[in-house]
């Protein structure tokens, strides 16, 4: 029993050493805001949600609902973080969002706006746009 | 469960099925469905807007299950002078190697699938980042807290047993009565600094819990009346996250299954097959049947839009047999799924439009929730009216059948449509158990005359399926308001 427990706890200790040096990932929030356009485009309301911090969360969920009545896909989506406001890093895409309705295609231009990404908790948001 | 998910599931158990067990300690077999179910629960969890609940929804699953475990297995549960507990006997205690292997199994997949956070790029079971190892640790420590005093309690008050019942059917009101849902997402909205204005009683989409928690209720009710026998860890949470059946069911019981678990098995290639037409059958009922006619079956939409008597009616019976294929259907792959790994689960469906009367309808119908009802409410419920004085016999029936046809209904949302679908079974099987009584005593041979015989069996299989199928216009929209317009059109007004 007593080996039982020290087994437990040097596991416990070694993964928090692991993940204390693991969760410094500077590319957090180009994912972030990667992940989130790709919820969008599959209109996953849910993952959108999870997405955005709680400011944004309307706006994302009402972005989502104007492309409820078309298909939408992502055209050459290549984003990168182009610097820091603060606490809230910039990340900037390359790319399109393509709405097809009726065969007609709408091309929405992503370098139009720089995505405002926060963390919080350990995640990185999307938390508005500039 | 999706058909990527089935086809792991289907494949999962084909391995363990024809792993040579005879060599290796049956045990094994058991720790890898365990291992399985652990992942199964994660993995077809649905995603929900709350961030990392797709985690913490499982995880707490498996913390009741546990904390389930320790206040009904002998080494922690009440015991009284008649069961005496057998003290110094660790094969008993979670202490044995055979439970402590099931704890570290359960934790340890619990802490992985959330370590993959650090690791991989993309979630590999959940649908979103699992949360940071800190708070997973956080709350495995709150949780150990919790059960170590509820195991303490348990061994010295008998109520505990009674408090973990309510504990559960106090989560299963707040998941399936909307307006506390909607209270419970804003309360987990504020406490995680997300916008309340989008809480939705949606957000708490906790897969199979309504099957978990009866699973857990039965065991916990056998442990109070001392009719549940000892189960190790590994065999208790393989039984409640048996992954063929933890999204639709069947509700086996605990000791059944058991048996099953501790059986020799080696999959034969009859079995094999057995199995294989069973999930085919199942996989044609859901994907292919239901899927098909649920783009006509009844919906608030298609409620607000079909205009006529004779659609209206195509597409009342279209809902009929959509909800009886999908079920069904689920259940024909669950079962074959399960032989694979030498469970035989129990059928939860027999025939049930082709039943001449209601009472039949529901012995075929869902049979493991009715079996459920009648063995911890209808059963105890008429015992206990049979000992007060003065009640007639007609008002017990109507009593026992409306209040367990409501709960049944109430077990499927609190919400007033269901209410309407339980009143109208509860009163329908009153009203034909009284009508039955009434011609047997009435015409005691109307059943000698074959042809009259026969023509009354189809009379009641046809009355009886259309009864059904009304009832699902209550079950089907989510207002009674629409559920009376879809009436009025079906009979022409």
């Amino acid at each position: 029993m007593r080996t039982f427990s020290l087994t437990i706890l040097t596991i416990i200790l070694t993964t928090l050493l692991l993940t204390a040096c693991a969760s410094t990932n500077n590319n957090g929030s180009v994912k972030a805001v990667e992940d989130y356009l790709n919820a969008l485009v599959a209109k996953d309301a849910d993952r959108l949600s999870t997405l955005s911090c709680k400011d944004w969360e309307d706006d994302a969920l009402l972005e989502l609902d104007s492309f409820q009545a078309v298909t939408t896909r992502l055209d050459g989506m290549a984003c990168e973080q182009t610097g820091t406001d603060g606490d809230t890093a910039l990340v900037l895409c390359k790319g399109k969002i393509i709405a097809s309705y009726n065969n007609e295609n709408q091309e929405l231009d992503l370098s139009v706006r720089t995505y405002q990404v926060v963390q919080e908790g350990g995640d990185w948001l999307v938390c508005g746009t500039r | 469960m999706g058909l990527i998910q089935v086809g792991a599931s289907i494949l999962t158990s084909l391995l363990i099925g024809v792993a040579p067990w005879r060599h290796f300690a049956q045990t094994a077999r058991v720790y890898l469905l365990l291992a399985f179910s652990i992942l199964a629960i994660y993995w077809f969890q649905p995603a929900v807007p709350l961030r990392s609940f797709d985690f913490w929804l499982p995880s707490t699953t498996l913390a009741l299950v546990v904390l389930t475990w320790f206040v009904t297995s002998q080494s922690g549960a009440y015991t009284d002078a008649a069961s005496p507990r057998r003290r110094g006997d660790r094969s008993l205690t979670w202490r044995s190697p055979h439970n402590l292997i099931a704890l570290t199994l359960i934790v340890g997949l619990s802490a992985i699938i959330d370590l993959s956070r650090y690791f991989l790029p993309e979630p590999f079971i959940t649908t979103t980042p699992p949360p940071r190892f800190v708070l997973f640790l956080f709350f495995t420590i709150i949780i150990t807290i919790f059960i170590s005093l509820l195991n303490w309690l348990s061994h010295h008050f008998r109520w505990m047993l009674s408090t973990a019942i309510i504990l559960l059917i106090f989560i299963l009101v707040i998941l399936k009565m909307p307006a506390l849902s909607v209270q419970a997402s804003v309360l987990i909205r504020t406490l995680t600094n997300r916008s309340i204005e989008n809480a939705s009683f949606t957000d708490l989409r906790w897969l199979g819990f309504s099957y978990i928690a009866f699973r857990l209720i039965h065991v916990l009710r056998d442990k109070q009346a001392g009719r549940l026998p000892e189960l190790a860890l590994s065999e208790f949470a393989t039984y409640v996250v048996f992954f063929p059946s933890l999204a639709a069911g069947p509700i086996d019981r605990a000791e059944r299954f058991a048996q099953d678990l501790r059986k020799d098995f080696v999959l034969t290639q009859a079995e094999t097959l057995l199995a294989g037409q069973r999930i085919a059958i199942g996989l044609f009922k859901k994907f292919v049947i239901a899927d098909t006619l649920a783009s006509i079956a009844l919906n608030d939409l298609l409620a607000t839009q079909v205009r006529t008597t004779g659609w209206m009616w195509v597409i009342v019976y279209a809902y009929a047999f959509q909800i009886y294929f999908d079920f069904s259907g689920y259940t024909d792959i669950a079962i074959g799924i399960a032989r694979l790994v030498g469970i035989k689960l129990p059928e939860n469906f027999a025939a049930p439009y082709l039943k001449p009367n209601l009472t039949q309808f529901w012995n075929s119908w869902h049979m493991t929730l009715t079996q459920w009802f009648r063995s911890y409410f209808f059963n105890p419920f008429n015992r206990w009216m049979r000992g007060l004085k003065n009640i007639p016999l007609w008002t017990m029936i109507l009593i026992g059948q409306v209040s367990t046809m409501l709960l049944i209904g109430l077990w499927h949302g609190i919400t007033l449509n269901f209410v309407f679908w339980g009143l109208w079974h509860g009163s329908g099987l009153f009203i034909q158990n009284r009508w039955s009584d009434f011609i047997r005593t009435r015409y005691p041979t109307l059943g000698q005359n074959t042809r009259l015989h026969s023509a009354l069996q189809i009379g009641g299989i046809l009355f009886t399926f259309h009864f059904v199928a009304l009832g699902w216009v209550f079950f089907a929209l989510s207002r009674p308001a629409f559920s009376w317009q879809v009436f009025l059109k079906l009979f022409g007004m």
